[in-house]
Formats: C-alpha cells, sequence, structure tokens
C-alpha cells in the first residue's frame, strides 16, 4: 500500500538539548554554519510572570507540505514530491534561483555549496530506504518527534493522531504540513 | 532585403559631432570593474561574494535585473506604438528605440546570469523539465522571445532598403505585446510568493508595465538630450514631446497605484505586507523610500514636466534623468522589503537574526560591482553604436 | 546509460546498507522502499561500511554508540537503540564526537616544551624520546627529594584512568588527586552517612519528584535524562527548586526559585508537617532506621512558617508538597542529583535528603530510591611494590589547611557550626580534596611536591581560583600533561603527550552499577589519527623507560621488582590490551563476544533491580548496621549527628549577587566548546543576569559587563532575563581559554575558576563553588 510518511511533535517533551541539530547535520553533510541549517529548535517567549515562568521549546524543519509553495514556483521540477510525500530537491536539476527560498513560509532552505543546488530536510530519505529512522528523531533523549506512515493505521504516528490534538505551523497558509503538532 | 557590401557601409559611418567617446570611456571603466568581479564569483562562488542570505535570498542583482529588462520592455512598447500603431513621430527614432531595447536587455541578462547559480541549467532544462506553474519558466522563455523579436527588429529597421510597413507592424506590434506580458509577468514571479503578502495582487504587474514605459520614454528624453549636446533638432520635438507626456501619464497612473496599494496593505493588512510598508516607510529603506521613489521617481520629474511644459527639451531630459535613477531605488525596494519581514520568528535557537522584527540586507561590493557590469555594457555598447552607426533613418 | 550503472552502484552501496539497517533497527523494516533513490540525497561516499558498537566519551555518562565507518572513516556516530543504560538516544556532544578525531586543533605528536612555560613554544619528539623523558624527570624527582610523593598525580574517571593508575602505582606517589572533590563528594557523603551507599533514584516509575539543584535536561545523567521525560509515567508530578529557570524548571508542574542555600530548610520543614502529621511509614521507620526521635525531637523547630523566612517558599506549598510527598511514597523520589560542589554544609544537605527518603519508606522499591547494583567483573589483582620512599598525602598530614590556609572557608564560621576546622573529616585516600591538596603544595606543607602529571583532567578551567592553581604549576619542576587537546593545563606543561580519543583505542572493561547495571567498554571503531597513542600503550612505554633506572628501584625489596616484572610488565604490559579485557569479563559466558557486538553487557536481560537490601536482616554500611537518621560516625568525630540547619554568618552586602554554577546541554565543563558542531551553538558565554537587577545597573542585553569577585574579574556580555533570582548572576563554564590551540575559543567570553573562590567544604574536603559573591559592572 502506499505511504504517507509524517512526524509527529510531542514539544511538551523537548529539553532543547540540540541534539536533533547536531545529528542532522553530521548525517547530512550539512556544513557549520549560521545559515546552514535544516532544523532548528526555538525558545519560544518567556510566559507568565516571575515566579510563574513556562516556556515551550519548539523543534522544527521543513514541513513537506502536501500543498508546497516551494515546488510550484521551481523553474525546472528540481524540487518535487516523491510518492511517500517527501518533498526533495534534487540537486542535478537545481538552478539556485532560490525562487523556492523566496516562497517557502517556513524558511526551511537555504543554499548548499556542497550539492551546488538549495537544500533542506529530505526526511532522511536514504535512512528510511534501509529501515532507519531520520537522525533527528533517533537520536532524541526524550522521543520529542515520531515518524512514520500516515496510511498505517497501526503506526505510532497515526496512533497519535488519532488519540490526541495537535495543530499543523501557518495553517492559514494552506500549504498542508506533513509535520504535527500535539497539544 | 539581402546586404551586400555596398549597403553595409551606408550604415557605418564614424559620427564625430555625437559625443560618445567620453561614455565609451565610462563604459569601459565600468567593465573594467565589473569583469573582474564575475570571474570573482566564478572562482569563490556566489555565497562568499554576494550579501543576500537565506531569509533575504534575492538581493541588488534581482533588481537590476528588474530595472533593465522592465526598461527594455518599456522601449519595446514605445516603438511598438510606432510601428503597429502608426504613431509616425516615433518612427524616425526607431533605430535608437530598437537598439536600445535591445542593448538594455542584454544589459539586464547579464544581471540575471550572474545572479542564477547554474545559468546554464536553466537554459536546456527550460526545455527538458520545465514546469509551467513556475512563473520564472515564463519569465525567461518571455524575454527569450522578446530578445529574438527585438534582433529581428534590428535587422529591419537597419534595412536601408527599407521594409514593408506591414512587416514592421506586425513585428512591432509582436514586441509591445510581449513587452507587456513580459513585464506583468515579471510581477508575477513575485506576486506568486504566498509566503510574500507584500508582492501580492494585480498591483505590482500593472506598475511594472506603468514604469516600465515611463523608464523608456525617460531614456530616450535623456539619450536625445546627450547625444544633440542639450539641442535636440526641431524633427524630434513632436516625438519628445509625445514621449514627455507618455513619460508624465505612466506616473500618474504609478501614484495612483502607489497609494492603492499603501491603502491596501495598511487596511486588509495582511500579515507580512504591513511589516513590509513599515519597513519601507520608517525603517531601514526609509531613505529609499522617501528620497528614492517618492521625490526621485514621482514628484521631481512629474514637476520639471508640468512646470517646464512638455516642449522644454531640456527640462524633460533631465525629468527623464531624474526618474531613471529614482526608478533604481524603486526596483530595489520592491524586491527587497518583501523578503524583510522573516518567514520565523527572530528567537534564541530559531536561526533567524532580526532587528527590530525585520530582517537586514545590505548589497555587497561584490554585487554592486557586477551591476557596473550591466551598466558598463550598456553604455559601452550604445555609444559604440553611436559612434560608428547611422542611428537616424531618413528611410521613412 | 550513466543513470543505469549510477542507479547500479546505489544498490550496491545499499546492501551493505541494508545490513547495517538491520543492526541499527530491525524493527523499522516497513519502511524500506521498492525503488531506493534516497541514496542521491545521502553525503554518504560509496565503498565498505561497518557498523561498530561503542560507547560515548565525550562526558561521564558512556552512552551506547554504533559507529557507522565508510572506507575507514568515520561517517556517523549513532545511539544505540539496546543500550540499557541510554536507552538509545545520544545528546549533542555525543553526536559532535564524529568531529573529533579529525579535530585540526587536536594533539598529535608528542610535544615537548622550548620556551618559557605558558609562551606555546614546543618543539616535536618521538615517543621514546617522550617515555625516556617522563622516566628521567620522575626519576630526578625522587632522587632529589627522596620522596615518590613529591609528584602528584592528577586525573579525572573514564575508562582508561585504570591504566594511567598502572603508571601511578609503579611509581608509587601518594600524592594523587581526582575530580570528586570538584564534583559529587559531598553528595556521597551526605547519603551514604545514612544508608552506607550512593543510591540512585527511579525516575521511570516514581508518581512524584522533588528535584533541588539538579538539572537533568541540561546537566545529562542517563538514564535519568531519559526517563526524565520520554519514559515519565503518566500523571507524574515535578516539584523543581532551583534559583534559575532552567529547561528541567520549564518541564516542572511547579518551579520554585529558592533562596540559595536554603534548601535544607525546604526539606526539614516536610520532615516537621510528615512527622507532626504522621505521614511517615511507621513500618519501615521501625525495621530499618536508627535514631527517629532525635529527628523528630530536632524537626520540631522547623515548621513551614520557619522555613518560608528562609527558603522563600511559601509555608502552605511546603505543607502541601510534605502531604502530596507522603502521599505518593514510597513512589516519592527526593532527586540525589550527582554534583553538589555547593555549599560548606553541603553534606548536611545531601543527608537531610537522604533521611526525609528514608522516613517516607522510599527505598530500594520500584519508583523510589534505589541503592546502586553492579555486575562483577574479574580484577586482576596485581600487586604493585611497596615503597619505602613514599610519605603520606600532603593534604592528609598537612596540619592546620583548614582554619588557617583556606580563611575564605571562614566567611561561614566553622566552630560549633559541625564543620571540622583543622583537617577533612573524610578524606578519600585515593581521590584527595583538590583546594586543601593544592593549599598544603603552595606552602611545601608539610614537604615539597615539585612533579606534575595530568590525566583527562584539566584544572586550570576546573579547578576553582585559576590564579593559585597557576601558582601551583609555577612550583613545579616537571608537569607531563596527557591530553587529546591542547587544554589549558595542557598549556603551562613541559611535554604534552597526545591520547588516542575513544573512538581509535581498546578501553578496559567496566561495570557501571545502578538500578540497571551493564558492563561496558570501547573498541576502536577507526585507526589511530596521527601519532597519538592509548593509556595502555603509554603507562607500558614509560613503565619500561623507568625500569632501565635502576637508582629508580632501590627503596623497595628486590623480589618484588621480580614479580613486578613478571606479574605487571610481562603478563599485562606486554600482552595485547584484549587479553586485559577478555580476562575481566571472563567469568561470564559469551560476555566478550556480547561487548564487541553490542558494545555492553548485562545479565537477566537487564531488568532493573529492586529490593536486595530490603530484608530485615540486612546490615546497611553503617555504624550500627541500620539506616541512621542519627549518625554515630558524625556524633564520634564531633559533627553534627544530626542535620540540623546549617546558616553561615555570611551576608551578601548590597551590591552583591551570589554566583551560581551549571550547565548547558551542549558542552561538557572545558572539554568540548572548541568543537565546532558545538561551537556553532554557543560561541560564548553570556551572564545571567535578573531583568529588575539589570535596569537598577543600567544593563541591557548585550552589554559587555565586568562580574568581579574578590579574587578576579572577568568580562563577558550579558543576557538579561526573567529566568534567575535577583540576588544570582550565573554564567557556564568553559569559556575564555588559555590555550590559543583551542582558537575558537580562546579568550572569548568568561572563565568561571578565575573568579570562584575556593572554599572548602571540611567534611568531605569538597569545594564549595556557590559560595562566592561578585559585583556587576557596565564597561
Ligand atoms: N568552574 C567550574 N569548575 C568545575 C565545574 C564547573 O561547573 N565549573 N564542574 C566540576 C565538576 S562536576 C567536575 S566533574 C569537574 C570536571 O573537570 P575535568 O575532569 O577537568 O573535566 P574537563 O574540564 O572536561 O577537562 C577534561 C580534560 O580531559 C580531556 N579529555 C577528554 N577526553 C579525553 C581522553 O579521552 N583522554 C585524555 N587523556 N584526555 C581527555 C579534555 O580535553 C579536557 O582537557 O570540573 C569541576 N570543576
Ligand atoms: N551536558 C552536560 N551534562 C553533564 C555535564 C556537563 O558538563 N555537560 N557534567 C556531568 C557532571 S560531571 C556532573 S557532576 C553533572 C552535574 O549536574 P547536576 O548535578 O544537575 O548539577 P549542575 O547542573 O551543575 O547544577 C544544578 C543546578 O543547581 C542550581 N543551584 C545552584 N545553587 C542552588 C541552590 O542553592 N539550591 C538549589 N535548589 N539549586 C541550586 C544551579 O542553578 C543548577 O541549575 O552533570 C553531568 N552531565
Ligand atoms: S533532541 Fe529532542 S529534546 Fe533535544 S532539542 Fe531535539 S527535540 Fe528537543
Ligand atoms: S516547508 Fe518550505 S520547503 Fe518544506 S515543503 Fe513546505 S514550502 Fe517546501
Ligand atoms: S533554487 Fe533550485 S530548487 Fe529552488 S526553485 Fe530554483 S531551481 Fe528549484
Ligand atoms: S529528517 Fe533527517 S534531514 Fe530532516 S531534519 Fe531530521 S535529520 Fe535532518
Ligand atoms: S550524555 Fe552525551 S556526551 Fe555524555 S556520554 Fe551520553 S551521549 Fe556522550
Ligand atoms: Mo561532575
Amino acid at each position: 500500500m502506499k505511504k504517507r510518511y509524517a512526524i509527529v511533535f510531542d514539544t511538551r517533551k523537548c529539553l532543547n538539548c540540540k541534539a536533533c541539530t547536531v545529528a542532522c547535520k553530521i548525517e547530512n553533510g550539512v556544513p557549520v554554519g549560521d545559515d546552514t541549517y535544516r532544523l532548528w529548535v526555538t525558545e519560544m517567549p518567556l510566559q507568565g510572570t516571575y515566579p510563574r515562568l513556562h516556556q515551550v521549546f519548539q523543534p522544527s524543519q521543513c514541513q513537506h507540505c502536501e500543498n508546497a509553495p516551494c515546488q510550484k514556483v521551481c523553474p525546472t521540477k528540481a524540487t518535487h514530491t516523491t510518492p511517500e510525500g517527501v518533498v526533495i530537491v534534487d540537486y542535478k536539476k537545481c538552478i539556485l534561483c532560490k525562487a523556492c527560498m523566496a516562497a517557502c513560509p517556513y524558511d526551511a532552505r537555504f543554499v548548499s555549496e556542497h550539492h551546488g543546488s538549495v537544500e533542506k530536510c529530505t526526511m532522511c530519505m536514504h535512512r528510511l530506504e534501509e529501515g532507519r529512522e531520520p537522525a533527528c528523531v533517533e537520536t532524541c533523549p526524550s522521543r520529542v518527534r515520531e515518524f512514520g506512515d500516515l496510511n498505517d493505521p497501526d503506526s505510532a504516528v497515526s496512533r497519535l493522531l488519532a488519540s490526541r490534538q495537535y495543530y499543523r505551523l501557518k495553517s492559514e497558509k494552506n500549504t498542508r504540513p506533513r509535520l504535527y503538532y500535539l497539544i | 532585403m539581402a546586404m551586400n557590401m555596398e549597403n553595409i557601409r551606408s550604415l557605418v559611418r564614424t559620427n564625430r559631432d555625437v559625443p560618445a567617446i567620453p561614455y565609451i570611456a565610462v563604459g569601459v571603466v565600468l567593465l573594467a570593474i565589473g569583469l573582474p568581479a564575475a570571474a570573482w564569483v566564478f572562482i569563490k562562488g556566489h555565497e562568499t561574494v554576494y550579501g543576500v542570505t537565506r531569509q533575504v535570498p534575492w538581493g541588488l542583482l534581482i533588481s537590476t535585473y528588474a530595472y533593465f529588462a522592465i526598461t527594455s520592455t518599456g522601449l519595446a512598447f514605445i516603438g511598438g506604438l510606432g510601428h503597429a500603431f502608426g504613431m509616425r513621430e516615433f518612427v524616425g527614432m526607431s533605430r535608437r528605440i530598437v537598439l536600445l531595447a535591445f542593448i538594455v536587455l542584454l544589459a539586464g541578462f547579464t544581471q540575471i546570469g550572474m545572479e542564477l547559480g547554474h545559468p546554464f541549467r536553466l537554459m536546456y532544462l527550460m526545455v527538458l523539465s520545465p514546469n509551467f506553474s513556475a512563473p520564472i519558466v515564463w519569465m525567461g522563455l518571455f524575454y527569450t522571445v522578446e530578445l529574438v523579436i527585438l534582433a529581428v527588429e534590428l535587422l529591419l529597421v537597419f534595412n536601408p532598403s527599407g521594409t514593408s510597413h506591414k512587416l514592421a507592424a506586425v513585428v512591432g506590434f509582436l514586441a509591445l505585446l510581449v513587452g507587456v506580458v513580459a513585464a506583468s509577468n515579471l510581477g508575477f514571479v513575485f506576486g506568486s510568493l504566498t509566503a510574500r503578502p507584500f508582492y501580492h495582487g494585480i498591483y505590482f504587474p500593472a506598475f511594472l508595465v506603468a514604469s516600465g514605459i515611463a523608464g523608456g520614454s525617460a531614456l530616450l528624453l535623456v539619450i536625445y538630450n546627450i547625444v544633440y549636446r542639450l539641442h535636440v533638432p526641431g524633427a524630434y520635438h513632436r516625438a519628445m514631446t509625445t514621449l514627455g507626456r507618455l513619460m508624465g501619464i505612466c506616473i500618474a497612473v504609478m501614484v495612483f497605484l502607489l497609494a492603492w496599494k499603501v491603502a491596501t496593505s495598511l487596511y486588509t493588512s495582511p500579515q507580512g505586507a504591513t511589516e513590509a510598508l513599515v519597513a519601507l516607510t520608517g525603517g531601514p529603506l526609509a531613505v529609499n523610500f522617501w528620497v528614492g521613489e517618492i521625490l526621485l521617481a514621482l514628484v521631481v520629474p512629474m514637476a520639471l514636466l508640468v512646470f517646464g511644459g512638455f516642449w522644454n527639451m531640456k527640462t524633460m531630459g533631465m525629468a527623464g534623468l531624474v526618474f531613471l535613477v529614482g526608478m533604481f531605488f524603486t526596483r530595489f525596494d520592491f524586491i527587497i522589503a518583501g523578503q524583510l519581514s522573516p518567514m520565523r520568528e527572530g528567537l534564541a535557537g530559531s536561526g533567524v537574526e532580526t532587528v527590530n522584527g525585520l530582517m537586514q540586507y545590505t548589497p555587497a561590493a561584490g554585487e554592486w560591482m557586477i551591476f557596473a557590469l550591466g551598466l558598463g555594457l550598456f553604455f559601452f555598447l550604445y555609444f559604440m553604436s553611436e559612434r560608428y552607426l547611422i542611428l537616424e533613418d531618413a528611410s521613412h | 546509460m550513466k543513470s543505469k550503472d549510477m542507479s547500479r552502484r546505489k544498490f550496491l552501496a545499499l546492501s551493505t546498507g541494508a545490513i547495517a539497517g538491520t543492526i541499527f533497527c530491525p524493527n523499522l523494516a516497513f519502511l524500506k522502499a521498492a525503488e531506493p533513490q534516497g541514496m542521491k540525497y545521502a553525503i554518504l561516499p560509496e565503498g565498505k561500511r561497518e557498523v561498530i558498537a561503542s560507547n560515548c566519551a565525550m562526558c561521564v555518562n558512556k552512552c551506547g554508540i554504533l559507529c557507522e565507518v565508510v572506507n575507514g572513516k568515520l561517517h556517523k556516530i549513532n545511539p544505540n537503540k539496546k543500550h540499557i543504560k541510554s536507552r538509545g538516544m545520544l545528546c549533542a556532544k555525543g553526536n559532535a564526537g564524529a568531529a573529533v578525531p579529525y579535530d585540526p586543533n587536536r594533539l598529535k605528536t608528542p610535544l615537548l616544551r622550548t620556551g618559557k612555560r605558558g609562551k606555546g613554544q614546543w618543539k616535536e619528539i618521538s615517543w621514546d624520546e617522550a617515555y625516556k623523558y617522563v622516566a628521567k624527570n620522575l626519576s630526578d624527582l625522587k632522587e632529589k627529594y627522596k620522596n615518590r610523593s613529591s609528584v602528584a598525580f592528577a586525573s579525572t574517571e573514564g575508562f582508561q584512568e585504570e591504566f594511567f593508575y598502572y603508571l601511578v602505582n609503579s611509581f608509587g606517589s601518594l600524592n594523587t588527586v581526582r575530580h570528586p572533590t570538584l564534583c559529587l563528594s559531598s553528595n556521597i557523603q551526605g547519603w551514604s552517612s545514612v544508608y552506607g551507599v550512593f543510591p540512585d533514584a527511579d525516575l521511570k516509575n516514581a508518581e512524584y519528584v522533588i528535584m533541588l539543584g539538579s538539572d537533568r535536561a541540561q546537566a545529562l545523567i542517563t538514564p535519568d535524562s531519559v526517563d526524565f521525560q520520554r519514559y515519565k509515567p503518566k500523571g507524574q508530578k515535578l516539584i523543581v527548586l532551583d534559583p534559575r529557570f532552567t529547561a528541567t524548571a520549564a518541564k516542572a508542574d511547579r518551579w520554585y526559585p529558592v533562596k540559595p542555600r536554603t534548601d535544607q530548610g525546604f526539606v526539614l520543614a516536610m520532615m516537621n508537617v510528615i512527622i507532626s502529621e504522621n505521614l511517615y511509614d511507621k513500618e519501615f521507620v521501625e525495621t530499618y532506621t536508627h535514631g527517629f526521635d532525635e529527628l523528630a525531637e530536632m524537626v520540631k523547630e522547623y515548621t513551614p512558617e520557619w522555613a518560608e523566612g528562609k527558603c522563600e517558599i511559601p509555608a502552605d506549598d511546603i505543607r502541601q508538597i510534605a502531604r502530596e510527598f507522603a502521599f505518593h511514597a514510597p513512589r516519592s523520589v527526593i532527586y540525589p542529583g550527582r554534583r553538589s560542589s555547593f555549599y560548606t554544609h553541603e553534606v548536611y544537605v545531601r543527608q537531610t535528603f537522604a533521611i526525609l527518603s528514608a522516613i517516607c519508606g522510599c527505598w530500594d522499591v520500584p519508583g523510589g530510591i534505589v541503592p546502586k547494583s553492579s555486575i562483577n567483573l574479574n580484577s586482576h589483582n596485581v600487586m604493585f611494590p611497596f615503597f619505602m620512599d613514599a610519605q603520606d598525602r600532603v593534604d592528609k598530614v598537612a596540619t592546620g589547611l583548614i582554619k588557617d590556609v583556606v580563611p575564605d572557608a571562614v566567611q561561614c564560621p566553622m566552630v560549633g557550626t559541625g564543620l571540622p576546622t583543622d583537617s577533612c573529616a573524610f578524606l578519600s585516600e585515593k581521590d584527595g580534596s583538590w583546594i586543601s591538596f593544592r593549599e598544603a603544595v603552595l606552602q611545601d606543607n608539610p614537604y615539597p611536591v615539585r612533579g606534575f602529571v595530568c590525566f583527562k583532567q584539566n584544572p586550570v578551567q576546573g579547578v576553582v581560583n585559576t590564579q593559585k592553581t597557576l601558582k601551583m604549576l609555577d612550583k613545579m619542576e616537571f608537569i607531563c600533561v596527557i591530553d587529546t587537546q591542547m587544554s589549558d593545563t595542557a598549556w603551562y606543561a613541559d611535554i604534552v603527550l597526545p591520547h588516542a580519543t575513544y573512538l581509535e583505542r581498546w578501553d578496559p572493561a567496566h561495570s557501571l552499577s545502578g538500578i540497571w547495571p551493564i558492563i561496558s567498554f570501547r573498541q576502536p571503531v577507526i585507526e589511530p589519527m596521527f601519532k597519538s597513542k592509548s593509556m595502555f600503550e603509554i603507562a607500558g612505554g614509560i613503565i619500561r623507560e623507568m625500569l632501565k633506572i635502576p637508582s629508580l628501584w632501590n627503596d623497595i625489596d628486590p623480589a618484588d621488582l621480580e614479580s613486578f616484572n613478571k606479574n605487571i610488565v610481562e603478563d599485562i604490559l606486554d600482552k595485547p590490551v584484549q587479553e586485559f579485557i577478555k580476562h575481566q569479563v571472563s567469568k561470564h559466558p559469551g560476555a566478550w563476544e556480547e561487548l564487541l557486538k553490542e558494545g555492553f553487557f548485562t545479565t537477566d536481560g537487564g531488568k532493573a533491580r529492586y529490593g536486595s537490601t530490603r530484608n530485615s536482616e540486612y546490615r546497611f554500611k553503617t555504624k550500627t548496621g541500620k539506616i541512621e537518621l542519627f549518625n554515630e560516625r558524625y556524633k564520634d568525630k564531633g559533627l553534627y549527628p544530626l542535620p540540623k540547619f546549617c546558616e553561615p554568618e555570611y551576608r551578601p552586602k548590597e551590591n552583591e549577587y551570589r554566583f551560581l554554577v551549571g550547565r548547558t546541554a551542549w558542552n561538557t565543563h572545558s572539554s568540548t566548546q572548541n568543537n565546532p558542531y558545538l561551537w556553532e551553538i554557543q560561541k560564548e558565554n553570556t551572564v545571567w543576569i535578573n531583568v529588575g537587577e539589570a535596569a537598577k545597573l543600567g544593563i541591557a542585553g548585550g552589554d559587555r559587563v565586568r562580574v568581579k569577585s574578590k579574587i578576579g574579574e572577568q568580562t563577558l556580555r550579558a543576557y538579561v532575563t526573567e529566568k534567575i533570582r535577583p540576588d544570582c548572576v550565573f554564567y557556564v563554564n568553559g569559556w575564555n581559554r588559555k590555550s590559543p590551540m583551542l582558537s575558537r575559543v580562546y579568550g572569548h567570553g568568561a572563565s568561571e575558576s578565575e573568579i570562584l573562590d575556593d572554599v572548602i567544604d571540611s567534611i568531605s574536603g569538597s569545594v564549595c563553588m556557590h559560595e562566592t559573591f561578585v559585583t556587576l559592572q557596565k564597561v
């Protein structure tokens, strides 16, 4: 049966430990640099007043939009979507016009000198095909991320989404992300 | 219309009366600045030489590209008016109009060529795997066609043995049409970015077309004042006056569109559009906006035209010059403002660094040098033609 | 055609990959795609791809790793999903470890100092020259001072430390100084005074957790930091006391910015409530404990109202927390934590924590406090020679150290406050007490120490009051540092030896005790880079050179030398190190193979171990053999037998702030800041200042601020935040480095030890890092 990959986040467990950011960089050869990263962990603004403070740490990355603005504006179809719903850039087809960078509402893309192309989260495609989880999912102490197939009702992601409430980032943009955030 | 040596010679001549040399010199200097930069980019790579960032991926080069390309389409439009709609006064100008349009477009291509990471990939992938939902594909298409049409027009207008009006009219009309479409499509390249509300709406396509025509007229007004050392021959006065009026009308249209845009950005205030507007009017782009876009591109030229009168060749030339300078800021601000409000808040860990909630962008030296390349190419090619080609044609 | 052979090669790469896949995580086979194309997005080079199991060494935790090695180059370090201790996680540092062997900044070959100390003029020398040089200097010092203890040996835990001690014991100095008195010695002392051991907490099954003075979200300790959120039982309640709003506090149900140094008051008040309301576990107290009545008597005075005045936590909240804690007992945890190098009275504080869990019976049951179990190893019971010329440890025999030589400590007048004033009450023979040791050395009390050999420790950053440490190093006639990078301490050495990193060497097996005990070890995942060597080789190399110097052995019985040569040099150091490890695990059939395959070994499926001490016959390692609420040994030594509240006389002045110490999740002490992947997360440290105070001082976020204590000052940028109490400031350790060969962090930010006062807790000999007060000034 056809697969629909997704990642579900439980930010309540996030320690802001940055394990996922380093794991991604090394797994995918993303160079050290302030502009070159596929995922980020944002410290959301402090809530409440001292001493009743609260803070959420929000990891994120490419949302693998089902309705992907980056893909629409890509002149050469370098940016395309795999049958499993992974939005991905064919490095050989990218002309570096950067339209996709301007088009992405999540600032998920950047120029990779290594690939001579724009790059971003690939859901660790190469690991998936070896039956391995994405590096950021695997390395997390708290297991903030779950990865899996939405078309499989027994997958961890399906069960989480069935049992709990969730939201998606910038839903108003109608990008229909494949990344879900549990409430 | 075969050209034998005879005909060629009747086209070529050294025009000592045209003050071309200093401008050619300027062209050479600018090229001397630009070419090394090009080499630098090929060796060091775009990322190191240019100032564009992850959050502001489009910078000076995209705006200079737009600056040249849209002016060129404006010129093509005017040329078309001459041939297709029989505005006879322009016909006498057609060689300069077409030549300018062609050279200015070439200048534009240098900018986009240096902006794209893989311009040659674009060329063959446009054929092998084009994505027709992507405005950039159409942009590529329209401007390639535009270049071809202008090339054909060049042949026609320089054909001394005269050409059939019909053919000229058809080609002229095509140039005008494609010009309009290309300019408005360029607006759509930005308008299609759902993420960037500031670019949205019919406003920009319309604005680009109008400002293009104004730019074309402005350039012609300037050029004729240069070529004839501020004493434009009577034969051209009617044409110049029409150009002045055309420019005036277009500026009026631009003012209207701008006002409308400001209003919509303010009142419908889609998230992002307002920030961009704030950036323009009060933020990092404020000076550009008030001095460049408002004063130089709209107020001053309009004033010069209205008060100087449409029969005063010099003031119209001056108006054109001021407008062209202002237009540069307009293009720059337009491209940058849309990108200044970040897609993610500049919070700790987000990787986004903002100042007062806005991204920062200032062109790097390398980008300015590439702009010099385009400008230099224009000066060099055009004024070489002025010096060695016969650009007034008596044929009509 | 091009694309065809492309995809063919892809499949080749995959076939090895697929094997790897099953090793990594077989349970995810469903992900395997019909028509693989992902490899074209991978940066994996094609070729031989292996997965080697070992264990991380970027900090103390030894998490399980699976190293992906392609053509002999380490590509990526992945967590070992099956690992019992790390539960399949790998932190930022563990991931960044992949860059360590290839770090251009690392030590590549033995270096001999040519210019003045600390001036950075080095000469590359061969290992033979290095071994000779070290052996000669050791023997010279022994000859000159007729005392082997004239050379001190400093080190921090780590599997290879075992081989470092082969060197130490072969030379025979008694002056060894280790990390515990910088870290957790007062914690061990406090808990052991009650239970005879230092236990763990079962966060995976606890219903109610009070965490005070620990930061598990950032100060990572496995498995706790994993169980903390990943395996948090539904409905578990977490109460956090910390003057800072840490990432741990961000996960808490309730955070209290407790007044520093008053946690003990909070816990005493809890006991007051629990006992006066009869909420304690009578049966447990009856069966297992000693001295309940005295305790009950003592805590009478510590009412919640009294505590509120001390620790600024509302009395009602204290009452409620006490009741909830007792209600959920025995599945209630008052978290022991790890680092306790906080305050002069820290031993009593930790003793108080231990007593609270005892009276509620939260002992040796799921969800409570549980004594560590361990899986035994065969030790090579080797006898090192008995050396005549070896005087006892300086910090033990020196006189009047504490009272006279550490006057700072007297800022909390100790006479009659339960703190010894002559020497440390419980000094570990092996670990020593870092700052009283240093104090003794500084004044040759009672004899000169002139040699310093340092392994896997960086005292210049890690021991408070850097200037004193530098003075101590100045006194030395010989300094040898064995490190993987040019640490701040190595920068001041005479000879620096490049140690192979944890990814390049065999480490001896080690029994990691805990609720889930395992046996761990390390195997090389790549060949040693450059000329680096393992401590096994280095120890052997130096010892063999020492044997060539007869005078070095003139103070032992020749028979001893005989057996030393035979049992230690020939039978161990001359054999492959694998033999050593095999022998260690030989009592467990299949353990060696298991180690090679999985990186760890455990018995009965790694189940949690509870209840070993839960029978009335069991003798605890205390004087009475019971769980001592009233401590008899302390009584004998003239310390408080009961942890009565201890208050310093010292009060911060108007403009003074208490300096706090803590961690970030992405760095280890002073080890990792120069790693590019961690450096880009934090490029320099910043000082936390409370919003209100910053306003008073006219300091805005990002301003440069001078932080001044009575022993030094540092300048760094301000982080103005509500996340810290108004009366405290904080910045993290590991910046403003002195070694230019840590190029990314050299001179950036601020060093902690440059401003931290050397105050001692004279019961355990631990340093007190939170007893320093500083002033702030915008520069
Ligand atoms: N100011 C301040 N001081 C502190 C602390 C603090 O928070 N602030 N924390 C205290 C605590 S809890 C502790 S445990 C101690 C720890 O203090 P240290 O044990 O000194 O730990 P590090 O500062 O990490 O220094 C470890 C040194 O070992 C080196 N090293 C790393 N791996 C290897 C290896 O495989 N082989 C060899 N030979 N060397 C290696 C590193 O390069 C580094 O130079 O610090 C204590 N001191
Ligand atoms: N990422 C990472 N993890 C590590 C280490 C590392 O260097 N990096 N080091 C390891 C080592 S060796 C150790 S010892 C442990 C240390 O880890 P922990 O034992 O958790 O100790 P710290 O994190 O040093 O300090 C804990 C907290 O105590 C708070 N505190 C200070 N004064 C008081 C007080 O008076 N009352 C209360 N309630 N809280 C106070 C500080 O703000 C700090 O947040 O971490 C280990 N894990
Ligand atoms: S690894 Fe997990 S806990 Fe750590 S920052 Fe990433 S998501 Fe958060
Ligand atoms: S998040 Fe951005 S890059 Fe990713 S699919 Fe959506 S639009 Fe494209
Ligand atoms: S930059 Fe590359 S991927 Fe992005 S739109 Fe242009 S061609 Fe497509
Ligand atoms: S899925 Fe892979 S590529 Fe995407 S963010 Fe996680 S680690 Fe990076
Ligand atoms: S906590 Fe991180 S650094 Fe420490 S051992 Fe585990 S993975 Fe390595
Ligand atoms: Mo520690």
